[in-house]
């Protein structure tokens, strides 16, 4: 692999060296060297914990990294502090953007300025104008789209004449039309003269709009280079640890066989099932089957998830569980029924941090008799989570360890735990192997499969194709809140499912691959 | 054109609609009320509140509370009437009393912004410090015989019936109104409580930010503690008990959200005139002032829980019509599916 | 099985309860020293009455403080309580035990009040019960007005039955004041500590989303946190009213501030998830004999108690900040394994 590309040598804007960073006994980047020249597309991929973020914030000057140095246009940075890298060109627009919501657009751009209101509004009007943008400057940020919030971010940048911009997955968000603008943008930045560090987990948007490439893994940077010198293989490897190949074929193995569907009924149907964000969604899930479901995120897969278990409003159609109709129940009537579910932000939604591993694994039992009439069951409560734990050989000290102590993936085990705890007959996961290492994703895996031999019906929520490949029985995808495809074991592919996820036809992916 | 619309757009234009309402219909019964003297009494008496309530409002924009703003008029107002009784002039009077509420604001500010101890608990802490204090300092006795030129002032008019005081309410409130709306650094304020990892991304110092609104919150309440002591004539040890709650209430009258970031130090003003009129409106309407607390509950809650009812629909509806686009977004790009391709193929 | 039990009795000893009991024994070692009247039963027990109304409401302030919320009127709904005890036995013609249960009704509505616009209107609890002391305040002071008697006076003249209520001590020397705090710090443990329903109030303070998704009522269950300490105040107020053998509409405003004192004290984190019944029953109890000690001991005037209270407080919460910063604490870490 080449190091360095010899054509961007001469005007290099960003320049990282040897940077290091521990946290406590956490050492989350070991000397990481990174460039970036005018007009350059740098895509940094990496998994969550790879230490991306971590890098960013000490671009952006909120870290001071341990060893190392960082220099701007030639001109070494001694001091770390957003302000100093904000007044040398440097501007992050973060994944969720921080705007402050009951400011005007153009306050919330121009905040922060030491220039005259009136000369940073012709300034302004002036770049929308080059660029092409038209945005109500007068509007409130807590009215706009994710998009918009996105531009009013990089229109921050622009005007602080920032040379070097940093996007931290600035398509998660958002919808596939606006995908496409965004990239049209980032083509005008790339034309004037701007650096930009394009942080992404698709591998799609790296050869759409990056000139050169960079792979983080394990506080590393393992692959780097221009766009074109790479194949997507090349890349795919890049992101694996050194012995991946070797798991996978044995998890690829266990899920080979086609599931007999003679004399089955199905556990689950959705019937012209409508809510927020998806529409008419017609399903079903026999018992033992593991259904995949695929599309990009915003595709109203978790809003059809925490829809069916009584989160949000239902706003058309029928969920038959086992044959009771459990249309519009409360979450609480939904987990007596026998369905529960865990949550996509195990953060927000599913951890209970400064609470120790019992509490956490027995929370979703509170509203059954199984934990006690009136009286909390303390030993009842003991069984059930050293069962888990010893089930999903989770590692704890102890069932009084916080939750918020444990790594990414022992707390998933928990919270999966708890969702096996009401004895369900469907599960929903909900991206259920993201942030967490490839030894705990082994481990949530063979979870998975041992629900399905104990007749489980598994409903796999994922971004991750591979995954989905992998794992499922039988996949649908859904597209802008609507079954696009169903495909059965032997049709599921990952080019079948990234054409269905992007609703392209799949002959024309098919041409486009080969 | 587009500035009238932005006043009227302003949260505390309600509460004013609200306050012109109010003395409109206190008017139609009782039309005595309608008298400019009786208005401006109104007015008048607001002057303690104002301060305070404009000068915890700068705390309360930052997302933070101070609870101990009414030890802190307390304790300012002891010093400086024990100052003036002994023959200080005027002038160092109000410096010292300025000097021990910025001092008492510092240590608000070190303590919630520096050691990150949440508000309510530190300022409690403080206020029950500090009101011990003012017993230390007299002895428990009530502050008295202050020099009646001083008193005096209290009745002072510049035009009509408008106090000096209140005159210097308006000019004071009118300049924060403009530090915090038009300057770079008072733009930092409302910023900090709207969204304090955003402002620290763009590099606001967020600290200094807290520990000024604190200060500055100290010493609006020292200088509410010099005019009480004007209008008052003589200082108890119990001087200022209760009123950080009559000037949260006042804030949340005038529209500034607890949560921080919305509102106006105009509308902690319009606020202050609501809270202390009431049980002067209260018998020209012919009832007993024994009213005042319950009509302020009721008007407190009423006005709470609707605007964060009202918000709270707002942002579900921005939600769910957001989700509703992504889905009617299909059948748009069904037609559209042509144009997607021709990018997506390259 | 001993093992965990030593582990167990070893966590105790470092957790905050320990901590405050060890503040209380130092206290009582101190004023003992120094005065030894301190440790008369009849002259320690008697002051009860100073504080047995922030004991008492303190403990179920704490509930509502676990699911993050915080409740600044409890200390209105005592005058309220006593005032409604008046009227309706005097100008009601109420029987004084069904005056003094109808105060509790009373009660109950008022928190239930505020905790519905709290829980089911997303209000801040702050702003709420800000208003809601306000409110009943005025209520009280509007009940007290429907008297023959001017509410300045207060009403008096109770029947004995109810006086003795106050007057009362078990063994001779316990009093039952301090009777119903044990009582209802019993209950208030038995409650959060040892059943469903205490559990699924720690697991709301935690996080309120994830509670929700493990399919609990959080709603209903904040709701009732309200209820239940605006209850604990009447009680409060019912004990108050006995002792004083008066009604008056104004007792108990000054008792936000100390209440909510004694439940931070007692380790309840104001953001909520974390706390106890022990922890804040000994805060309390430390607040109250730093108040009855001080004056007999030490000669401290009574109007300067505030000052130790709220050192007391502040000392404690800066301290804690610091030993969760991470410098300070790796810095004490370092030096007890020297």
């Amino acid at each position: 692999m080449k190091q360095q590309s010899s054509g961007s040598l001469n005007n290099v804007l960003l320049s990282v060296r040897g940077v290091s960073k521990q946290f406590g006994l956490n050492i989350v980047l070991k000397g990481i060297d990174l460039d970036v020249s005018a007009g350059e597309v740098l895509a940094l991929i990496g998994g969550n914990g790879a230490g991306k973020s971590t890098l960013m914030k000490i671009i952006m000057g909120i870290y001071q990294p341990d060893e190392g140095s960082l220099s701007v246009a030639g001109e070494q940075i001694t001091t770390f502090k957003p302000s100093v890298s904000l007044a040398k060109g440097i501007y992050m627009v973060p994944q969720e953007p921080m705007l402050f919501p009951n400011m005007t657009v153009e306050e919330n751009i121009i905040i922060g300025f030491k220039e005259k209101a009136g000369e940073l509004h012709k300034r302004l009007v002036k770049i929308m104008d080059d660029i092409g943008w038209h945005l109500d400057l007068d509007r409130k940020a807590l009215s706009l789209s994710i998009a918009e919030q996105q531009l009013v971010e990089i229109l921050r940048g622009l005007l602080r004449e920032a040379r070097i911009l940093i996007l931290d997955e600035p398509t998660s968000a958002l919808t596939f039309d606006e995908v496409e603008s965004l990239f049209k943008i980032v083509e005008d930045l790339k034309a004037k003269g701007i650096g930009i560090i394009y942080i992404t987990h698709r591998l799609a948007e790296v050869f759409e709009i990056s000139t050169h490439v960079a792979i983080m893994r394990d506080g590393i940077i393992t692959l780097k280079g221009k766009t074109e010198e790479f194949t997507r293989e090349m890349l795919v490897k890049g992101l694996l640890p050194p012995n991946m190949d070797d798991q996978d074929a044995k998890e690829a193995k266990g899920s080979d066989k086609q599931l007999d569907y003679s004399n089955k009924k199905p556990i689950f149907e959705l019937k012209d099932y409508s809510g927020y964000g998806f529409e008419n969604v017609n399903l079903s899930i026999y018992p033992g089957e593991i259904l995949g479901v695929a599309g990009v995120v915003g595709a109203g897969r978790t809003e059809l998830a925490t829809t069916i278990f009584g989160r949000e409003k239902v706003l058309g159609g029928k969920a038959i569980l086992d044959g009771k109709d459990v249309t519009g129940l409360s979450t609480a009537e939904i987990l007596k029924a026998g369905i529960n579910y865990v949550p996509e932000d195990r953060r927000l939604n599913g951890l209970f941090g400064i609470s120790d591993v019992a509490c956490n694994t027995t929370s979703s039992l509170l509203g059954s008799p199984e934990m006690g009439k009136f009286f909390l069951n303390k030993k009842r409560e003991q069984e059930i989570t050293q069962k888990y734990i010893d089930d999903f050989r989770t590692k704890v000290t102890g069932q009084e360890q916080l939750a918020g102590s444990l790594s990414g993936g022992n707390q998933q085990k928990i919270i999966i735990g708890r969702a096996l705890s009401t004895n369900p007959k469907l599960v929903i996961l909900d991206e259920p192997t993201r942030g967490i290492d490839a030894a705990a994703r082994g481990d949530v895996y063979s979870i998975i499969h041992k629900l399905k031999e104990e007749g489980v019906a598994v409903m796999l929520i994922s971004s991750d194709m591979e995954e989905i490949v992998e794992m499922s029985d039988r996949a649908v995808v859904v597209f802008q809140g609507r079954i696009r495809g169903q495909l059965s074991k032997n049709e599921i592919s990952q080019a079948s499912l990234m054409a269905e996820s992007f609703g392209v036809d799949k002959k024309e992916s098919e041409g486009g691959e080969a | 054109m587009s500035y009238l619309k932005k006043i009227l757009k302003a949260r505390a234009m309600g509460s004013f609609l609200f306050l012109v309402l109010l003395f409109f219909l206190v008017g139609c019964v009782n039309s005595d009320f309608w008298q400019p003297i009786s208005i401006m009494n109104c007015f008048n008496d607001s002057v303690v509140f104002t301060f305070l309530a404009a000068g915890i409002a700068f705390v309360i924009l930052t997302g933070e509370i101070d609870v101990s703003i009414g030890a802190v008029l307390g304790m300012s107002s002891a010093v400086g009437a024990t100052l003036l009784r002994d023959g200080s002039s005027w002038q160092v009077a109000v410096l010292a009393a300025v000097l021990v509420g910025a001092l008492i604001g510092l240590v608000n500010g070190f303590g919630v912004s520096v050691l990150g101890i949440p508000s309510l608990i530190f300022t409690l802490g403080v206020n029950g410090v500090v009101r011990g204090l003012i017993y230390v300092y007299t002895g428990g006795a009530w502050v008295e015989n202050l020099p009646a030129d001083y008193t005096k002032f209290s009745n002072q008019l510049l035009i009509g019936s408008l106090t000096v005081f209140y005159a210097f309410a308006i000019v004071v409130v009118l300049a924060a109104h403009f530090i915090l709306t038009k300057t770079r650094r008072g733009k930092y304020f409302i910023a900090v409580g709207d969204n304090i990892s955003g402002a620290t991304l763009v590099g606001i110092p967020t600290r200094q930010t807290k520990i000024m609104a604190y200060v500055l919150c100290g010493v609006f309440a020292a200088v509410a503690g010099m005019i009480y002591t004007s209008r008052i004539g003589f200082i108890t040890p119990t001087a200022g008990n209760n009123y950080e709650m009559k000037a949260i209430a006042a804030c949340v009258l005038g529209g500034i959200s607890l949560t921080g970031g919305q509102g106006s130090v105009i509308g902690a003003a319009i606020g202050a005139i609501i809270m202390s009129s009431i049980s002067r409106i209260l018998v020209f309407l012919g009832f007993s002032s024994d009213y005042d607390n319950t009509i302020t509950g009721i008007m407190l809650i009423t006005i709470v829980v609707v605007t964060t009812v009202m918000q709270n629909r707002a942002v579900i509806k921005t939600k769910h019509e957001i989700l509703r686009a992504r889905t009617a977004g299909s059948r748009g790009a069904q037609t559209e599916q042509a144009a997607t391709e021709k990018g997506g193929s390259v | 099985m001993d093992r965990s039990v030593s582990a167990k009795i070893k966590k105790w000893f470092t957790s905050w309860e320990a901590v405050m009991l060890g503040i209380l024994l130092l206290e009582i070692v101190i004023f003992a020293a120094k005065n030894s009247k301190f440790l008369m039963p009849r002259v320690f027990l008697g002051s009860i009455n100073d504080i047995i109304s922030i004991c008492i409401i303190s403990l179920f302030v704490t509930f509502v403080m676990i699911t993050g919320g915080i409740d600044i009127q409890a200390g209105s709904i005592v005058g309220l309580t006593s005032i409604v005890v008046g009227v309706g036995w005097q100008d009601g013609g109420l029987n004084i035990w069904a005056a003094a249960g109808l105060a509790i009704v009373v009660a109950a509505l008022c928190g239930a009040m505020s905790g519905f616009f709290v829980a089911y209107c997303n209000v801040q609890p702050m702003v709420v019960t800000l208003g809601g002391s306000f409110l009943f305040t005025g209520i009280a002071l509007l009940v007290s007005n429907m008297s023959a008697t001017e509410s300045y006076k207060g009403i008096s003249g109770f029947p004995d039955s109810f006086i003795k209520l106050s007057k009362f001590k078990l063994f001779g020397v316990l009093p039952s004041q301090v009777l119903v705090f044990l009582a209802l710090a019993v209950v208030a443990y038995i409650l959060l500590h040892k059943t469903k329903y205490g559990r699924k109030i720690f697991m709301i303070g935690v996080n309120q989303n994830a509670a929700e998704y493990s399919g609990i009522n959080t709603r209903l269950i904040i709701m009732s946190t309200y209820v239940l300490s605006a209850m604990s105040a009447a009680v409060a107020g019912i004990v108050l009213t006995s002792y004083l053998g008066t009604a008056k509409s104004d007792l108990g405003s000054t008792l936000t501030l100390p209440i909510i004192t004694a439940v931070v004290l007692g380790g309840t984190l104001s953001t909520g998830g974390k706390g106890s019944v022990v922890g804040t029953a000994l805060a309390a109890v430390v607040i109250g004999i730093l108040k009855f000690g001080l004056p007999l001991c030490f000669k401290v005037s009574q109007q300067y108690l505030d000052i130790p209270v709220g050192l007391l407080l502040l000392i404690v919460v800066i301290g804690r900040a610091l030993a969760a910063n991470p410098k300070v604490s790796t810095w004490l870490r370092g030096k007890q394994k020297k």
